[in-house]
């Protein structure tokens, strides 16, 4: 895809943003001699964000998605720039509302999937309803 | 050549990107209070002042279109508001904050270059695109607009052109008929260029204040074109000097405008509030300004640079007003520090003892601010040899204070005398719409 090729070769990731970036974040606290050796630990953000300015957190509400996993109360992380594909689980807007679903499109036809007996699939009637993907579901942060 | 991006309906967007309901709806967002106007100092203030006193700081097409007019006061646009039903939103500057984060490094990450891109303002950037071929601009503009909407949410029109006031000349037409134009104005030939400018107003050009076009349009040069014909020694006499020089050769095409730095650091800080009811106490009102001190001195380290002045201004509410808008004389003095600093409490005792000044017993106050000028970079005071050394604790001490406000936000640690209860401070009303920066309110999902 053009645009992918566009940003592709300058995309350095969230892995340069650092706290660093936040001139108030630097803070200082060891010495000199064990700064050499300072490492900067595990961050989840390297690992759950892979592109910081897209990327949005949401609440769960429902239990449309229990069968992927995703519970009510738990925290999607949201990547607007990774691109809609079939099978994908998405934040859809639909008449208003944003749904979590997974996503199923055939050359013809856009339906929502629920992960739950409880509710039905959607078929998106892409000239009627008011439809667009709001962004991809890349985690699910689910407390235990 | 020069882009300038620019966020259609910045504040609306905002509002709408967690609120699909709201598209294609007439939406309007409120300023919170008139502090916002001071000095040109951008308040995060949260809470909202007197209805009256408030007005339209942004309206979506819809609105536009219905007749809201833009920075039209709160009560001359609540006819039209109610009427249609229109959705009104209060100010929410941490949202749009973080919302103009994102769409400047989606810019700067297709740029690839962070000196390409000059953030203007929250919701403009200038792009340096000389190294794309002319012929590719259209498309290039079409992909940074598509790549900030995908990934911010937030529609941006851009225009393109060999200058920056030729850019902004674009954008301008751009925006008029977005339907037309696809939100992108490229003007890179003669032709388009010429006709562009024989379309624009001499009052609607960047850097032609009001003033400036009542001149021109009395001398009989009204149009764009008509004002880039004149010459550059006709401008350096009659349009201020340099300025109408640079403005002339920008018309005509040749770059005067360069990318400037982009932290440009600010020439002074305020802030300033309305409190959320007449305050009468002294004390009351020291708390307050030592309040607006801490913050006006956090920006003022976060830009890391001292300042030389300290501020002090209070407005006491007006004996008997007859409307909402009268405000009491505004009361206000100054005092010059012995040298700049950045430390909150050296900044607090000059403007504590300001207010013990200006304070009258028995008067009730309704706003009070703080400005910090005289405003140096800190690197021309840190290589002081004669700066004692407990100067270097007490940066230390700031920047724990600014890494724990930080961190765990809302002012967790601050001095003593800023105040525990803060009786003075505007009503808080319970708060939505922080969906992208805070945990509890995260837009839900179904």
């Amino acid at each position: 895809m053009e645009l992918e090729q566009f940003y592709g070769i300058n995309y350095k990731g969230t892995k340069r943003f650092t706290q660093w970036d936040v001139p108030t974040a630097n803070a200082t606290g060891f010495g000199a001699a064990a700064d050499d050796y300072m490492e900067r630990g595990i961050d989840l953000n390297e690992q759950l964000i892979r592109n910081k300015p897209a990327t949005f957190f949401m609440r769960v509400s429902g239990d449309a998605m229990t069968g992927a996993g995703i519970f009510s109360g738990d925290v999607v992380i949201v990547d607007r720039s990774v691109k809609a594909a079939s099978g994908k689980v998405v934040i859809a807007s639909l008449n208003g509302e944003l749904l979590i679903r997974r996503l199923e499109k055939t050359f013809n036809k856009i339906r929502l999937i629920p992960e739950t007996p409880r509710l039905s699939p959607i078929d998106v009637d892409v000239s009627g309803a008011e439809f667009s993907i709001w962004g991809v579901v890349t985690y699910v942060i689910h407390s235990l | 050549m020069k882009a300038i991006v620019d966020c259609n309906s910045f504040y609306c967007s905002c509002e709408r990107l967690f609120r699909p309901d709201l598209r294609e709806k007439p939406v309007v967002v409120l300023s919170n209070n008139d502090g916002e106007n001071f000095a040109g100092a951008s308040s995060l203030a949260p809470a909202r002042s007197q209805p009256s006193l408030r007005s339209v700081v942004s309206r979506s097409d819809e609105a536009q279109r219905l007749g809201v007019g833009m920075a039209a006061p709160y009560f001359q646009a609540r006819p039209i508001i109610e009427k249609h039903n229109i959705t009104v939103f209060s100010s929410n500057y941490h949202l749009y904050g973080d919302l103009s984060w994102r769409v400047m490094q989606t810019l700067r990450t297709l740029m690839g270059d962070n000196d390409k891109v000059e953030v203007y303002s929250v919701d403009e950037a200038f792009l340096d695109l000389d190294e794309c071929s002319p012929a590719r601009l259209q498309q290039l503009a079409k992909e940074i607009k598509t790549t900030v909407e995908t990934w911010t949410g937030i529609s941006v029109s851009v225009g393109v052109a060999p200058t920056k006031t030729l850019a902004k000349m674009a954008n301008r037409i751009a925006k008029k008929d977005k339907q037309a134009s696809g939100c992108i104005t490229v003007l890179a030939t003669e032709p388009a260029i010429d006709a562009a400018l024989r379309q624009t107003r001499v009052d609607g050009l960047w850097g032609v204040g009001r003033a400036y076009a009542a001149k021109l349009i009395n001398w009989g040069i009204t149009s764009a074109w008509e004002l880039s014909n004149m010459s550059e020694e006709w401008a350096h006499t009659n349009m201020g000097g340099v300025v109408g020089v640079r403005l002339i050769r920008e018309l005509k095409g040749q770059p005067a405008i360069e990318m400037e730095d982009e932290l440009v650091q600010k020439k002074m800080i305020a802030t300033t509030r309305m409190f959320g009811r007449p305050v009468t106490a002294v004390d009351d009102l020291k708390e307050a300004v030592a309040t607006y001190i801490s913050r006006a001195a956090e920006k003022l380290r976060r830009q890391q640079s001292a300042a030389g002045i300290v501020s002090v201004f209070i407005v006491p509410k007006e004996q008997d007003h007859m409307t909402g808008f009268r405000h009491g004389p505004n009361i206000s003095s100054h005092a010059s520090l012995p040298r700049p600093t950045s430390l909150t409490h050296e900044l607090i005792k000059p403007a504590v003892e300001l207010v013990e000044q200006l304070y009258e017993n028995g008067r009730a106050y309704k706003k009070a601010g703080v400005m910090l000028s005289g405003i140096v970079p800190n690197s021309s005071i840190q290589g002081n040899l004669f700066v004692p050394h407990a100067e270097n604790q007490n940066r230390f001490l700031m920047n724990t204070i600014d890494n724990i406000n930080f961190a765990m936000r809302d002012d967790s640690v601050k001095f003593g005398s800023a105040g525990l209860t803060k009786d003075w401070k505007m009503r808080q009303e319970l708060r939505f719409g922080r969906q992208s920066t805070r945990w509890e309110e995260l837009a839900a999902v179904k």
